[in-house]
């Protein structure tokens, strides 16, 4: 046990040892995989906002299957029947002529002064199909508008289908996106640590030849290199999210309009812990891999 | 069998012997020798000079006991270990009972003379407390304990040597290997440093100084191995004589 400590004490010293020597490059090091990660994280913050957007609409969507004007209060029902009893349907609610008028008039304000010059009320009644919370998608739409689709009495079935397709399509993009370019990014990093710490290799050669004089084990000399890497990515990682915060309260608000293009009227919201702890744990990754990379060489002496 | 941190290692094969060497040659170009058929025997305890003028291949046959090289021909066994036949991650724990002291002194200059010493018990875990007092010990049996915290640059080539001196001894080897470790040192300073690398003898280690300062060899009268183009040309036993 003492041993132990004696020893993550010795990599610990070392290491920042090892930071401190050389701090123009653990610098920029830092600082190259803060702004790869903010590009990686505001992506990862975007498709977040988009995904819980879609989570959040689901709970509006429906379908309204409008109806054909002179049917009887028992085609009414019997339509009303058939439709709750198609697979994934939660409820049916009759929406009666009468009721959509009253639901127009409130939905204009002011505008209601037009419909008084009309002879009859011109608005059909429907039915306004919830689907059960776990059909509330594209794909549980389409199926509630095939099963209904020709019924005798229904004249038109409309639902957020392709409104939802099309958001899904822009959130498979920008996922797509969001992978590639974080791929490249990581390389980027993985080659940038790498690189740094090839180098503190070399400007310590002198040093590893002597602890490999005295008895040192591959790992007991990699490990305080490791965790240099390490260190760099997870402050990398830190850097990156402070950098996302400071953007997201302080420069986010001038771009509300294009914010509403894609998230419509919700606000957006930030990482939570266990997110943030992701992208700062995702930095101290990338650093570790980068310098296992560059001590899987043999630099013995 | 694995190496034990701090203790010693029974001999496995060689009975008493520390290193074996039989038949060893090392070449670097085909044709060409830096060492051609050399056979060795060094006792536990025993304190051995290694001679011969520039390129005789003293340089070689140190490298090859501690294993910073392997013998291109013949076999090496030291403390049981065959060099020969040694894996990559049987080096370390060799090394562990193995000190070497070299000419250029090989310090770190931007640690302290206790870190440097401290380096040889940090690599086997040695709790600090302990690390502490092993390097404060050692100090103070080389005179150095005044220094502990000075840096290598601001001490005399003398008190650097000492320095290397200390960390090849703070962890107790077996063996003691010095390359021409007074090369750098003034005459009065070079019997200090082989008075010291002499009395590691006297506490069981076995001892092989490489050096082609005759006088240096002729005062100890210990025994002397003469190395000339790579192979023995002389194997002179100790005479017992300090002059």
């Amino acid at each position: 046990m003492r041993r132990a400590a004696a020893r993550l004490l010795y990599f610990g010293r070392t290491a920042l040892r090892g930071l401190a020597a050389s701090p123009l490059t653990s610098t920029v090091a830092v600082a190259t995989i803060g702004v790869c990660l903010v590009l990686v994280g505001a992506f990862a913050l975007l498709l977040r906002n988009m995904e819980e957007l879609l989570d959040h609409f689901g709970d509006d969507l429906r379908v309204t299957a409008y109806l054909e004007e002179g049917l009887s209060e028992a085609q009414l029902r019997g339509l009303a029947q058939r439709a709750r009893a198609v697979e994934g349907v939660q409820s049916v609610r009759l929406v009666s002529k009468r009721e959509a008028l009253e639901r127009f008039r409130e939905g204009v304000g002011r505008g209601a002064a037009l419909l008084e010059g009309l002879d009859e009320n011109p608005l059909p009644a429907s039915l306004e199909i919830t689907l059960l919370p776990e059909r509330r998608s594209a794909q549980g739409m389409a199926a509630v508008v095939a099963a209904l689709g020709g019924l005798p009495g229904i004249d038109e079935l409309a639902s957020g289908q392709d409104w939802v397709e099309g958001y899904l399509r822009a959130v498979a993009l920008i996922r797509g996106l969001g992978i590639g370019l974080g791929v490249i990014l990581a390389l980027a990093t993985l080659l940038i640590v790498a690189n740094t710490i090839r180098l503190a290799v070399l400007a310590r050669r002198d040093e590893l030849e002597i602890l490999s004089l005295v008895g040192a084990s591959r790992w007991f000399v990699s490990t305080p290199f490791l965790l240099e890497g390490l260190a760099q990515g997870a402050i990398g990682g830190a850097l990156a999210l402070a950098m996302l915060f400071g953007i997201f309260q302080l420069v986010l608000p001038g771009f509300s309009f294009g914010l509403e293009l894609l998230l419509g009227g919700s606000a957006p919201r930030f990482f939570d812990g266990t997110e943030a702890a992701w992208l700062v744990a995702a930095g101290a990754g990338l650093g570790l891999l980068g310098s296992g990379a560059a001590l899987a060489g043999d630099w013995r002496a | 069998m694995v190496f034990s941190r701090g203790r010693r290692v029974p001999p496995r094969a060689g009975g008493d012997a520390a290193i074996r060497a039989f038949h060893v040659s090392k070449s670097y170009s085909a044709g060409s020798f830096a060492l051609h058929d050399v056979s060795l025997e060094l006792g536990r305890g025993e304190f051995v000079f290694l001679t011969g003028p520039s390129g005789a291949g003293k340089t070689t046959l140190l490298r090859l006991l501690f294993a910073a090289e392997h013998p291109s021909e013949g076999q090496i066994v030291v403390l049981g270990r065959n060099i020969a036949r040694l894996g990559a991650r049987a080096v370390p724990p060799l090394r562990r009972h193995i000190g070497v002291v070299f000419q250029d002194f090989k310090l770190l200059p931007r640690r302290t003379v206790e870190e440097n010493v401290a380096l040889a018990l940090e690599v086997v875990g040695t709790p600090r407390q302990r690390t502490r007092a092993k390097v404060f010990a050692v100090l103070k049996q080389l005179g150095l304990q005044h220094r502990r915290h000075h840096h290598p640059l601001s001490l005399s080539g003398g008190e650097q040597q000492r320095v290397a001196i200390a960390r090849a001894l703070v962890n107790e080897p077996e063996i003691l290997l010095a390359d021409e470790p007074t090369g750098n040192l003034d005459p009065d300073l070079t019997v200090e440093i082989m008075d010291l690398i002499a009395s590691a003898a006297t506490r069981g280690t076995t001892v092989l100084v490489a050096t082609h300062e005759l006088a240096l060899v002729e005062r100890y009268g210990k025994r002397t191995v003469r190395l000339e183009g790579g192979r023995i040309a002389e194997d002179v036993p100790c005479s017992g004589a300090v002059r």
